[in-house]
């Protein structure tokens, strides 16, 4: 499920050797001294992840591509804002990414996501299953078991939301639930999410 | 943690930073929580926690390739590499060159740059620095430039430029008879060092003529301007 490229999440370094995340903060700490060879590895290692990133919120692939360039010519810029002792570089790297996206979302008129989406209304646990237990509790995967524990319906909306780029307004015309719930909902979930992560 | 709705001040700009990095914020309020980024620690720490919290949510995003074209695209917007000769597609552009340019005078603002430029690097003295002065139509200075051949390097300084929200500004050389030659991506906000490739170094010269475009993002995609010429001017000694 969390197959394919480079991992967000700390898990990268529980596997094997936890060399990627290294890889990857030496090579934008390179970007970040004007390493133009760095440059072009770090396209090579992330811009099928960042394009994936970009697709999911635009769905255009014109615009996404416009946003892809966007965000490396500002990566190129601001590397050296990079904090590694504040986040990891693919986090940093798929922020700049969602944040030129959901900005090219918002600017253009047009809905980019249609498709219902569909809100169970009790409390039935439709989580997906759990990974494998013998997998160590990295940031992944507690944000994974953090998630499990809200309302069906709060994990389906926090989950559309950050994949889609959508508003709150676009979430309740697709769930068909009144703004007000969806937003209740949705500042409830982050609340118990945020005491669940930060305990 | 009950699921009480009791939101009181702080929790209501907690929300803020989540919802901002969930997304769910339309663009009035994302610029607010920019600025508020901007110059509020505790905010922008709030927000960076958020992004770390749910990051991992982004590991289930199935990568895609994207197409060939754009890292050449990037490769020629940032690193300013020539390309070849090009059709010429800036009107505009060829109607101030053959207007004529001439070097400009800068002596005045040389004078200001001077009193406060950096700490200069070293240089052999077998290349003076240069300065280019980057105009608007109006005779204000839009940038100015510093040129350093020794090194091969030049510090672009913005002074009055403004550019749509949307586009870039770009760097051209003008060699005297010669098409334009992008030295790269400029910013309207920030200086800029730019490295001066090596095959258009023995171009920068008092005859050479610079100039600014506005070009989308990322830069001109043919490697010619293709937007309007907001600022240009020629290259001086300091």
């Amino acid at each position: 499920m969390r197959g394919g490229g480079l991992g967000m999440s700390d898990r990268t370094e529980t596997g094997s050797g936890g060399s990627d995340r290294e890889r990857l903060r030496d090579v934008v700490l390179a970007v970040a001294g004007g390493d133009r060879a760095a440059f072009e590895t770090l396209y090579r290692l992330t811009a099928a992840k960042l394009f994936g990133v970009c697709l999911r919120i635009l769905g255009k692939r014109s615009d996404a591509e416009d946003v892809l360039q966007e965000t490396y010519t500002t990566i190129w810029h601001k590397a050296g804002l990079f904090d590694p002792e504040r986040a990891s570089p693919i986090t940093w790297l798929v922020m700049i990414a969602r944040n030129k996206a959901i900005d090219r979302a918002r600017a253009d008129a047009g809905e980019q996501h249609a498709a219902p989406i569909e809100l169970a209304d009790d409390l039935r646990d439709d989580a997906p299953e759990p990974a494998s237990a013998a997998e160590a509790e990295d940031s992944g995967r507690r944000l994974d078991r953090c998630l499990e524990q809200l309302e069906p319906r709060q994990r389906t909306l926090i989950r559309t939301a950050f994949f889609d780029g959508a508003t709150y307004e676009s979430l309740a015309a697709r769930s068909g639930a009144p703004l007000g719930s969806v937003k209740s909902w949705i500042r409830r979930g982050l609340i118990k999410l945020k005491a669940c992560l930060e305990p | 943690m009950s699921g009480r709705d009791d939101m009181a001040a702080p929790a209501d700009r907690s929300y803020l930073a989540a919802e901002y990095v969930l997304g769910v914020l339309d663009a009035r309020q994302r610029r607010e929580v920019e600025l508020l980024i901007a110059r509020d620690r505790a905010f922008a720490r709030e927000v960076a926690a958020w992004q770390v919290h749910l990051a991992p949510l982004a590991d289930e995003i199935e990568p895609v390739e994207p197409p060939m074209h754009i890292l050449p695209r990037l490769r020629s917007s940032l690193f300013a590499q020539r390309r070849g000769g090009g059709l010429l597609e800036s009107l505009g552009f060829w109607r101030w060159l053959a207007a004529g340019t001439g070097a400009v005078a800068a002596a005045a603002l040389a004078g200001v740059f001077v009193l406060s430029r950096p700490k200069p690097v070293p240089t052999p003295p077998t290349a003076a620095p240069m300065l280019a002065t980057i105009k608007l139509d109006d005779g204000r200075p839009a940038f100015i430039a510093t040129i350093d051949l020794a090194q091969g390097t030049m510090l672009v300084l913005p002074v009055t430029a403004t550019i749509p929200p949307d586009k870039v500004p770009e760097l051209w050389l003008i060699p005297p008879g010669d098409v334009p030659h992008s030295l790269g991506v400029v910013d309207v906000a920030h200086p800029v060092a730019i490295a001066i490739p090596p095959a258009l170094r023995s171009a920068v010269s008092l005859q050479a003529a610079v100039a600014i475009s506005v070009e989308p993002p990322g830069g001109s995609p043919t490697g010619q301007p293709t937007g309007p010429v907001i600022a240009k001017g020629g290259i001086s000694s300091i």
